[in-house]
């Protein structure tokens, strides 16, 4: 079993060791050396898997609609067939399995800001989220909280975010909650004319990406930043 | 036919419910349980959307090692055909009960759902899985004190005779949806057209979410064939593709007392089964 190297950099924080040896850790340790055991996957498998997980972040797609706002072509493409744009920024949606991640499926959607629309995502059933092409979902987008209130309240939730829409911008909730994956295509924001699409993939967050956030030019990171430590036993 | 006053209102009765209605004894004898609180009871618990919340500080966390093997395990598995992530919604999400569902932490019940699913499918006995347990929990005993959390399996099991779903082999170059394409015939419904979202009884598994049931909204996208998750989640056999749509909902109509402008747009994906035509 290969050992959790991290010398390279996330786009979260992993937290390989704790203290105290929890409930959760000893049962995981135990259902994997079971499996590994009985032949259910091997010991290589799981290395590839975990592999590949710990490789996939918000950067292709950014760099996706960085090029769609400079590349028409590129655009049109992104919108008619999302899965081939993504081969052109390094994402094949049909990996590491040959029939794509089980839980993210091959169905892919990229949803087009204009002037009067803008498209916010969630998923009101579990955290369905387009993993290939983004990473791993935010806690936050994780919590029963924001998937109750962004399909009923989504104006409160989004300026909760600090993103404040007219009357004149139709707010389309986007609940992602059977196959389709699904990312937004925000606006190229004022005053990035002359732009390189290095220097506009840096300012398409993450969190514009799902639609809490508006790209910024000089702004290239996320709404919510504060991260809580995991700390065993609670209290220390 | 629901109006979406109704709605709200059953969305509010849902979110009193705890472990029991307080009003009611434990296990009420059947005359005391009216058809909006079984109805409660019997909410797919992952269907949260619209249920009544305030405001929360949204943070991130550390993530954890453990949280990151998990999600892990349950994509190998997948990928090795002892499950369909369907068959992981529903285990991990839903069939939890209430009280797991909010009371443990996201990756807590996907690992739940790994045990779940190697007992149910008998890859694994509840006793050794137990004595593994404790074993583990004898090694790691005083902390980690600087050791790594590492499985070390005894062997590399052959896993020939390992029973797997035929998925992962029809899939295979493909893609899921895909892997269905063109076996749902002709879609009932066009785009623009508009439809009701039926009000089926609903037990122990959907993704047609309650806030939607009832409701009126014009169909935005064919979206693609596939079996329903009703039927896919517990992996039946000879289960039939059909057709999903994406459906677009006024806000205003959807939601009793919307605050937000007249132009405001849900959307949601729906299996045909799901919707009828209004006239």
């Amino acid at each position: 079993m290969a050992d959790h190297d991290h010398d390279h950099d996330h786009d979260r924080t992993v937290k390989p060791m704790v203290d105290e040896v929890t409930d959760f850790e000893v049962l995981e340790i135990a259902l994997r050396e079971l499996c590994i055991e009985k032949g259910i996957f091997t010991a290589e498998e799981h290395r590839r898997f975990t592999e590949f997980a710990e490789q996939i972040g918000p950067t292709p797609a950014a760099r996706l609609v960085a090029r769609s706002w400079l590349d028409p072509e590129f655009r049109a493409l992104a919108i008619a067939e999302p899965m081939t744009a993504s081969k052109e920024v390094g994402v094949d949606w049909l990996e590491p399995t040959g029939f794509g991640t089980p839980s993210d499926f091959t169905a892919f959607e990229i949803l087009v800001d204009t002037p009067t629309v803008h498209h916010v995502i969630v998923c009101a059933l579990c955290s369905c989220y387009p993993r290939p092409i983004l990473g791993n979902s935010p806690e936050w987008y994780r919590t029963p909280n924001y998937r109750r209130r962004l399909v009923r309240y989504p104006r409160q939730v989004l300026s909760e975010f600090g993103l404040y829409l007219g009357e004149d911008i139709e707010i389309r909730v986007q609940d992602s909650n059977q196959k389709h994956r699904f990312m937004v295509m925000p606006m190229r924001p004022e005053n990035t004319d002359g732009w390189t699409e290095d220097q506009l993939t840096e300012i398409v967050t993450r969190d514009c990406l799902i639609g809490v956030a508006l790209p910024r030019a000089g702004v290239t990171t996320n709404v919510v930043v504060a991260t809580r430590p995991a700390v065993h036993p609670v209290g220390e | 036919m629901s109006t979406a006053a109704d709605r709200a209102a059953q969305l509010d009765l849902v979110a009193r419910l705890r472990s029991s209605y307080p009003e009611l004894p434990d296990a009420p004898p059947p005359d005391l349980l009216d058809h909006d609180r079984f109805t409660a009871y019997m909410k797919p618990v992952h269907d949260v959307g619209g249920e009544p919340d305030v405001p929360m500080k949204y943070e991130n966390k550390e993530y954890e090692y453990w949280e990151h093997m998990t999600y892990v395990m349950c994509e190998v598995l997948a990928w090795r055909g002892i499950w369909l992530s369907e068959e992981r919604r529903r285990i991990g999400n839903v069939d939890v009960g209430r009280a797991v569902y909010l009371g443990f932490p996201y990756y807590g019940r996907w690992l739940l759902a790994v045990a779940r699913v190697l007992l149910e499918k008998h890859h694994i006995g509840l006793t050794e899985l137990a004595e593994r347990m404790a074993e583990v929990q004898r090694r790691f005993a005083g902390g980690l004190s600087g050791r790594t959390l590492t499985a070390k399996p005894a062997f590399e099991g052959d896993g020939t005779q390992v029973k797997r779903n035929s998925h992962v082999v029809h899939a295979l170059g493909k893609g899921d949806p895909q892997v269905y394409a063109g076996r749902a015939g002709e879609p009932k419904f066009a785009v623009g057209d508009p439809v009701r979202v039926r009000e089926l009884p609903v037990l122990f598994y959907t993704r047609t979410p309650e806030y939607a049931r009832g409701a009126t909204g014009r169909i935005a996208a064919l979206a693609y064939e596939s079996p329903a998750p009703e039927d896919e989640t517990w992996d039946r056999p000879g289960a039939e593709p059909e057709w999903f749509y994406v459906v677009s909902f006024t806000m205003a109509e959807l939601w009793h007392g919307y605050n937000g402008t007249a132009t405001d747009t849900l959307r949601t994906e729906i299996p045909e089964r799901w919707l009828e035509p209004v006239d």
